[in-house]
């Protein structure tokens, strides 16, 4: 027992912002553990799974819950849906397919739900409230959709704007931000139809009650509602939004329900102050053209689920340079706010080794995945080796250029003696050392011009890039750390380990 | 010179912004004294990171040290007095002297100076001159006195309310003007203490309110509808502060104490955002944990030598380094969220659009009221009554020359 009450936490000692759990791993390890790879929720997949479980819902709802065939959990971002086939017509006939978005949220993975709304003139929603039951197996492809919340937001206040079964994705987002710690603002404005269509009111309502960073306002449009209504009435207007989220303005909003709704907000939301680039909108239900557009990512999604299936290892190697995803820094306090660029390639095998044997590639686009994900991102990951001709001395001076030259280490004349090969690029020049000898030394001897001062490792004058090898450096103030972990060396105070591949 | 019956009200007599030799005394009685703006920890994120500064004859080397803080070093190698660092920004271990490689720590220490055949030298005794350092809210103070003035953490801590929910550690440069005037300094800081002029000033004019300093009293009548919504405009703004926790009030003490300052929360016209044509924001990521982007400006006036504008999206950093008695350079910085990506969420052309068209205009003001100034028939002109922080600044101007010459 402890003898006193430990005092909360001030706000201000949060970690700032949200970040989703998978973020951290796939950023920090260069082969993500088995579990991280399932719950890396990066791209749909084709699975059976096995309804578990029915729970009726207000609002003439009903959540299925769902496992995985296969034992995986389901990996997604919060506010994405899946596609179902529902063999409404038999097990024999064609499958009519549907998307429905995840109302569960992916911090519990082992078993998703999805909440569907009986509408007595469709096809699919009867049939699933009738006959979709505990043991009933269905084949999916997900997680699709482009609506959700960030892997990482250092300024995590949002402003969801439901209508009606618009609250399925809103829900697991609600859910997700309750389940993760953090800074976090979140304003949930839910419009019902009656008092008694607000879906998980009462999970809602426990929600906002323990966890200050969630507030919850049912509002009734303008139906006529009993005296025993205590929530607001109205439709969605600029007065509404002023008085309910006066700071709406510097929100994300993520607004989901029939197309009506949807275009009335977009317009409010323009009219309080926010910006386009932070609205996202899920048509629940939309007209034709949006059904199309579903189906065409439904589409695409499926052909990058059957890539996967062709060839998962590849895939995944190559997957984390593509991705958008945001990441924190850290130290010893725990995050570092600092953040915002996108994730670089985490992919140990991003650098080929610089072999003698081998020819060295310039501008760091060593190979197809790099070459993908694009020339940003090689030349974060990749090293810069100016060639040793003439021609191409300049272009590789940035890594940003496009041109690809190249210089081979063994082209190159040699000079010295010693058990190790220094490949000067830039002079084009090799020459050998011994491990009693300085860099610079040899170099200089060789005539190789390294400009140079106190040659003691304490002014930093004589700083080049390494470009492949290992050197023993025992300097003495006039390096910094970030510095050598970008390749940089004084070759005033080092001794060679492996053989050299430098930028001088 | 005249410090001892200086006609109050009106501008200085003409030595003050021409005479070498008043330069001179401004230099040791104001900068040589005084706390002084220098940057802004955005200019120097990391550990290592420095930025030289010349102002007058003094040249400062402001180094992010190890501990978080600043190492503020002269410029001047123990030497033969080379310049140890010549780059206006850059990073650094320790700082080694172009000339002969005399090389200092971080801290200033003379670490190494290779010594042919002088068995006597004692390292110890060349350590680079050290100077003031401080860091308030983000911001990085210098002050070069032996015993800096003791007002300034009173200073402190009036503005760190203010800047301290900007988080300026946690932005970045996403731009830096450097003009030189050719005028005096004090005619920079005069300009800028008015908006008198503000006519001359089309882009500002867009989202700043151009009744500046004017009262209900002095508003003239073609002003009076921009009053009535720059009223209403600073009601809602403060409304929102208050929800918010985020101070507003004006304080004002420009001439009242040694730090000199103004600082005030004000609303800005259009959508209230940022200086852009509409009043919208200028950069799509807030600063620090701020919830609104419309938060107007939260203005800062530092006597002697800096202003400063704060919004939701972006701050904008000026200060005024003098070169000689009729020139100074001005240097502005934008910066913005450290996670903002140019191109994605803000444009740099648009950003720096208003305050690169306003500074150019005032270079052209203050560059005829030295011209003036210079002129045989230059006589001291009276402020007018919205001008009341021009002679607020010459004010504490005086009793500070005054002290010093005692």
């Amino acid at each position: 027992m402890r003898s006193s009450a430990v005092p909360a936490l001030p706000l201000a000692q949060r970690v700032r912002g949200l970040e989703m759990p998978w973020n951290r791993v796939l950023s920090s390890a260069s082969e993500p553990a088995g579990a991280a790879t399932a719950l890396g929720p990066w791209h749909p997949q084709e699975f059976a799974a096995e309804c578990v479980e029915t729970i009726p819902e207000a609002g003439g709802m009903m959540v299925f819950v769902f496992r995985r065939m296969d034992g995986a959990p389901l990996a997604f971002r919060s506010g994405q849906y899946i596609n179902i086939d529902f063999p409404i017509d038999g097990p024999n006939a064609e499958p009519v397919s549907r998307s429905y978005s995840i109302s569960s949220a992916p911090t519990e993975p082992w078993t998703f739900s999805i909440t569907i709304k009986r509408d007595p003139k469709g096809k699919v929603s009867p049939w699933a409230h009738d006959h979709l039951r505990p043991g009933t197996v269905l084949d999916m492809l997900g997680p699709v959709g482009a609506f959700h919340l960030a892997d990482y937001d250092r300024r995590a206040r949002f402003l969801l704007l439901a209508a009606g079964a618009g609250i399925t994705p809103l829900m697991s987002m609600i859910r997700t931000v309750h389940s993760l710690p953090g800074q976090a603002d979140v304003v949930l404005l839910y419009h019902g139809a009656a008092p008694d269509s607000f879906a998980f009111s009462e999970e809602l309502d426990f929600l906002a009650n323990v966890d200050f960073r969630i507030k919850v306002i049912y509002c009734l449009g303008d139906r006529e509602c009993g005296d025993e209504w205590e929530g607001r009435t109205g439709r969605l207007s600029t007065s509404l939004l002023d008085e309910l989220v006066p700071d709406a303005n510097g929100r994300q909003v993520f607004a989901c329900g029939p197309e009506g709704y949807l275009n009335s907000a977009t317009e409010l939301l323009r009219t309080v102050g926010v910006d386009d680039t932070s609205v996202f909108m899920e048509f629940f239900s939309g007209d034709r053209e949006i059904r199309a557009e579903y189906a065409e990512e439904v589409a695409i999604a499926g052909e990058i689920a059957e890539e996967i299936a062709a060839t998962t290892e590849e895939y995944f190697e190559s997957q984390p340079a593509a991705l958008d995803m945001y990441e924190p820094e850290y130290d010893a306090d725990g995050p570092v706010e600092a953040v915002g660029a996108p994730t670089e390639a985490v992919d140990a095998e991003a650098v080929v080794p610089v072999d003698a044997e081998v020819e060295i590639e310039v501008v760091g686009v060593t190979d197809e995945n790099l070459a993908e994900a694009g020339p940003d991102s090689a030349s974060d990951a990749g090293s810069t080796v100016p060639a040793g001709d003439g021609a191409a001395a300049s272009a590789g001076e940035s890594g940003d250029d496009d041109e690809i030259a190249v210089v081979d280490p063994a082209a190159l004349p040699t000079v010295g003696q010693g058990e190790h090969t220094m490949s000067f690029v830039r002079t084009g020049l090799n020459v050998c050392v011994g491990e009693d000898e300085t860099v610079l030394q040899a170099a200089r001897k060789a005539g190789v011009k390294i400009p140079a001062n106190c040659q003691e490792g304490m002014c930093g004058s004589c700083k080049v890039v390494k470009l492949d090898g290992d050197v023993e450096m025992n300097h003495l103030g006039g390096i910094r750390a970030r510095e050598i972990d970008a390749g940089k060396f004084l070759p005033c105070c080092s001794t060679v380990k492996t053989d050299l591949v430098i930028d001088a | 010179m005249r410090l001892d019956t200086r006609r109050t009200g009106f501008s200085l007599e003409a030595p003050f912004y021409t005479d070498p030799s008043l330069f001179n005394l401004d230099m040791q009685a104001i900068f040589g004294q005084h706390w002084v703006f220098a940057c802004s920890v955005a200019e120097i994120p990391e550990p290592g990171d420095y930025v030289t500064l010349d102002y007058g004859p003094y040249s400062l080397i402001v180094l992010h040290n190890d501990d978080g803080g600043v190492n503020v070093l002269h410029n001047v190698c123990r030497h033969r007095g080379a310049r140890v660092l010549t780059d206006p920004q850059g990073t650094t271990g320790n700082l080694v002297c172009g000339y002969h490689s005399w090389t200092y720590s971080p801290e200033g220490d003379l670490i190494h100076a290779s010594a042919p055949g002088e068995m006597t030298f004692d390292k110890s005794c060349y350590a680079l001159k050290r100077a003031h350092g401080k860091i308030a809210a983000g911001l990085v103070f210098i002050c070069l006195a032996e015993e800096p003035p003791t007002d300034f953490h009173e200073t402190a801590k009036i503005f760190e309310p203010y800047i301290a929910p900007h988080e300026l550690a946690k932005t970045k440069v996403a731009y830096q003007q450097n003009i030189v005037e050719e005028g005096n300094w004090k005619l920079v800081m005069e300009n800028n203490r008015e908006c008198y002029h503000c006519d001359g000033h089309p882009e500002l004019a867009c989202s700043l309110f151009p009744t500046w300093g004017l009262t209900d009293e002095t508003i003239p009548p073609h002003l009076e509808d921009v009053w009535d919504r720059n009223q209403q405009a600073q009601a809602s703004l403060e409304y929102r502060c208050r929800r918010y926790g985020l101070p507003y009030e004006v304080v004002e003490e420009l001439d009242t104490r040694v730090g000199g300052i103004r600082i005030s929360r004000e609303s800005l016209d259009g959508a209230g955002e940022s200086f852009s044509a509409d009043g919208r924001r200028l950069s799509k990521k807030l600063l620090g944990d701020l919830p609104d982007f419309r938060l107007g400006r939260c203005s800062m006036h530092l006597q002697p030598n800096s202003w400063f504008h704060l919004l939701g999206d972006h701050v904008i950093t000026f200060a005024a380094f003098p070169i000689s008695a009729s020139k100074t350079l001005v240097r502005t910085t934008w910066l913005v969220a450290d996670d903002a990506v140019e191109g994605v969420d803000y444009d740099l052309e648009t950003l720096t659009h208003t305050w690169k068209q306003t500074n150019l205009q005032d270079k052209a003001f203050v560059e005829l009221c030295q011209q003036g100034a210079a002129s045989p028939f230059y006589e001291q002109g009276p402020y007018m009554k919205s001008e009341y922080q021009v002679e607020a600044f010459i004010n504490w101007y005086v009793q500070r020359m005054r002290e010093h010459v005692g």
